[in-house]
């Protein structure tokens, strides 16, 4: 089981306005949500996380060793990171080469890569596009070839910075149903995400940044019942817990959950 | 956070001056050398700019960039001294090469010319922003599509090394070893080339698209954000600047 | 007053297969505020860009029927004319920036010191599109130096600062953050109060539903819909265009709390006048 634990990290250069205080969190392998407004820390936690920047101070613990151990290929081995801007990672020109070049890259044989890269794609929608070149897809789609490119990599630990901006309604649910579907296989998930919607939608767990601390952590359901500290962090609760609010319901993450509400209401008019 | 050019964000007398004036200032420092080709008229002027680099509170940015001329200087004292074809009179010897004093000579004149260059530039480049040296240039009547590819051209350095810097994260976050040997490193600036050129390519065409929007072809006649006006020395280095250029002029009339 | 007049416009982009647009016909009126819902594809850049004449002035290809912009068509007048008229806001903020300018203040400036706005008029709307977008703070910033979400920002203002008659939005709250998205919806809110025609695609459904006076529907290329977000989103095959409807209008037809002209509600007021849920 995939595990990470963060000891007092700091982090801080000057005229880095996402700077870091003091984080301590352990996180085990439950789909996990980071939120925060722009620049309250979250993509610097990321990139700390995989070690793309170290830690002014602290450490940052994967499986119980310290990640500073690990050569940067090892740790591309345990953890996926999923850029929140494609065209940062997208290099070759044919999807299937792309996405191969991960599982490459941190030892799978050319066959074995070639599999991996064709599932990935399947997954993400995009098996039929595998011979394409990545820049004549659309903007959403090179950003599922980025997702595919990391599944394929078959990471314990996946981090997705942002990944359905610019997404419809059909991307969205096909990343949520990812998400779900690898925390089932026992891996952990970490999302970025600006949708508050989502987040109630697909994590268990969320952590809030605020000002580079950790502002609330916590089951999703029970940090999004702290409305008026969110507030402080300029956080909007999910669509389903403003509606529900705005209708006199006290306890309501989820759709169904408010919609039970609803109808009980309803039959006692 | 990238340095996004070479100006040095501070106050001092120099930053007073109007870019028009320093631009003068520039040329005819530049030309000084050519004009009168003399030693002491070089020293003189480099001398000049340096001080007020000194005077500007800005010389220490002016180091780095002399330390990137050192080896085309080095190059100038080795190739003028061993084979000026005026060689005649021997001045050193070096691991049995013979440095004449001709060639020697020579060299000094165009380091000197070189530094001055430099220093010349450095007195405008590091006090002004490069958008308001081009649209000073575009209010003398410069026009505003070569005023664009002169700042974009200027931008693109920078906009490389960041977007180098962004690429370079993604690729190690996929495994891609980028310390270590020179081979690996190579290898891997190789796989960065790649997403940057494409990458740029690709915006290319959405940026001019952008542009179009913003009036960059309208007809009307061009105005300014910034004042004409700010700068309060104005008048004054206009008055330095040519008293400057009929000095150079008069001693080379009265040579 | 109509504006915008769309008769029969037909599209395809040089060396595509399929038509990005397809027989299309509407009228927009000066002040209104529509969205343009559809999936991925569905056409809803490809409208923007011939709204504004960039179809078929920059982007050549097989071009059909007409765009009328205050009874001018678009495919003859210059594209320099149009822009006088109409300012769009692109998807991808960073492609937006001149890439010349070295301050966010002299980035904004860039458009109006092109159209030769004068000085003392061009700094004030400068600073009006500051404060409209919140982003006074980052006035002396290199446009390079922001996050994907300021420089949304920074270019929204920087279409707002020209003053178009009529704004067009290319997903531009994809990278904000919910609090921004909510300010930047009831600022064009605001806008189409005082007469400024408004044209957004979004995949924000919700804020589409509170804000918008007419929702345009698109599915590859063809109009589906153009009328209240009501009637859109009450449709039962939304599905099929890969649009979800507002979680109002969810609960409402889950809950078959319909009005009387048999459409859902949209906005969460209306819905429980409908339901009785609480005092009002």
């Amino acid at each position: 089981m995939p595990d990470i634990t963060v000891k007092n990290v700091q982090f801080y250069f000057p005229g880095n306005v996402e700077a870091l205080h003091a984080v301590d969190l352990h996180l085990p392998p439950v789909p996990t949500a980071i939120v925060g407004e722009n620049g309250a820390g979250k993509t610097t936690f990321a990139k700390l996380l995989k070690r793309l920047l170290k830690p002014s101070q602290g450490k940052i613990l994967l499986n119980g060793g310290p990640i500073d151990r690990l050569s940067t290929t090892q740790i591309a081995a345990h953890i996926g990171l999923v850029f929140q801007n494609p065209d940062h990672q997208i290099f070759k020109n044919r999807v299937r080469d792309e996405v191969m070049f991960g599982p490459l890259q941190i030892g799978l044989s050319k066959k074995k890569a070639y599999e991996a890269a064709s599932q990935a794609l399947k997954r993400v929608g995009l098996a039929e596009s595998s011979e394409e070149n990545p820049y004549d897809l659309a903007l959403s789609e090179r950003k599922l070839v980025g997702v595919a490119s990391i599944l394929a990599m078959d990471t314990d630990v996946i981090i997705l910075d942002e990944p359905t901006i610019g997404q419809d309604e059909r991307g969205k649910q096909l990343i949520t149903s990812v998400v779900r579907e690898l925390s089932e296989e026992g891996k952990l998930v970490l999302c970025i995400l600006h949708d508050m919607n989502l987040v109630a939608d697909m994590c268990e767990r969320t952590i809030v940044f605020h000002h580079g601390r950790v502002f609330l952590d916590g089951e999703t359901n029970w940090v999004f019942s702290h409305e008026e500290v969110l507030n402080q962090a300029a956080i909007e609760p999910p669509q389903v817990m403003q509606v529900a609010r705005q209708l006199g319901i006290k306890h309501a993450v989820t759709e169904q959950a408010l919609l039970n509400e609803l109808a009980k209401l309803k039959i006692k008019c | 956070m990238h340095k996004l050019s070479l100006f040095v964000d501070q106050s001092s007398l120099i930053y007073k001056i109007d870019p028009i004036s320093k631009m003068m200032y520039a040329m005819i420092a530049f030309l000084t050398p050519y004009i009168l080709p003399h030693i002491t008229a070089a020293i003189a002027i480099t001398a000049l700019s340096f001080s007020l680099l000194l005077i500007g509170r800005v010389f220490r940015h002016i180091v780095p960039i002399l330390g990137v001329s050192l080896l085309l200087i080095l190059s100038i004292v080795i190739v003028q001294g061993l084979f000026y074809p005026d060689n005649a009179t021997p001045l050193f010897q070096v691991m049995g090469l013979t440095f004449y004093q001709e060639g020697s000579e020579h060299a000094l004149l165009l380091t000197l010319r070189v530094l001055n260059m430099l220093a010349a530039c450095g007195v405008l480049i590091l006090t002004t922003p490069p958008d308001v040296i081009i649209n000073s240039l575009m209010r003398l009547g410069m026009s505003p599509r070569v005023g664009y590819v002169l700042l974009s051209v200027l931008n693109i350095i920078p906009h490389m090394r960041a977007t180098m810097a962004r690429i370079t994260e993604a690729q190690k976050a996929r495994g891609v070893e980028l310390e270590g040997n020179l081979k690996t490193r190579l290898k891997s600036f190789f796989f960065l080339m790649g997403p940057v050129i494409l990458s740029s390519l690709n915006q290319t065409r959405e940026r001019a698209l952008a542009l179009e929007l913003r009036g960059f072809n309208a007809h009307a006649p061009r105005t300014f954000a910034s004042a004409s006006g700010a700068y309060p020395l104005y008048k004054i280095s206009r008055v330095c600047v040519v008293i400057l250029l009929l000095l150079v002029v008069s001693w080379r009339l009265y040579l | 007053m109509s504006i915008i007049q769309v008769e029969n416009l037909k599209y395809q982009y040089p060396s595509a297969e399929h038509l990005a647009l397809n027989n299309l016909t509407f009228t927009i009126n000066q002040g209104e505020f529509i969205g343009i819902a559809g999936a991925n594809k569905a056409g809803k850049t490809s409208l923007c860009m011939a709204l504004c004449g960039l179809i078929p002035h920059f982007f050549k290809g097989a071009y059909g029927g007409n765009v009328l912009v205050n009874d001018k068509p678009v495919r003859d007048t210059p594209l320099n004319n149009l822009t006088d008229l109409t300012g769009l806001v692109l998807d991808h903020p960073f492609t937006q920036l001149s890439g010349a300018k070295n301050t966010v203040f002299g980035e904004i400036a860039f458009g109006l010191e092109n159209k030769g706005v004068p000085r003392k008029l061009m700094l004030e709307r400068i600073e009006e599109v500051l404060h409209l977008l919140h982003i006074s703070e980052l006035r002396n910033k290199h446009p390079f130096t922001l996050s994907g979400g300021e420089m949304q920002r920074v270019a929204i203002a920087s279409a707002l600062a020209l003053k178009p008659d009529i704004l067009l939005l290319d997903e531009p709250t994809s990278q904000l953050d919910a609090a921004r998205t909510t300010e930047v919806f009831r600022m064009l809110a605001n806008l189409a109060d005082q007469g400024t025609t408004l044209i957004i695609a979004e995949y924000n459904i919700e804020k589409m539903a509170l804000h918008c006076h007419r929702i345009l529907l698109l599915n590859t290329g063809s109009a589906i819909d153009f009328n209240t977000p009501r009637w859109v989103f009450s449709r039962p095959d939304l599905n099929e265009h890969g649009i979800v409807p507002p979680l109002i209008t969810r609960l409402a037809k889950s809950l078959h709390i319909k009005r009387d002209d048999g459409l859902y509600p949209v906005e969460t007021r209306e819905f429980n006048a409908l339901g009785g849920f609480v005092d009002a």
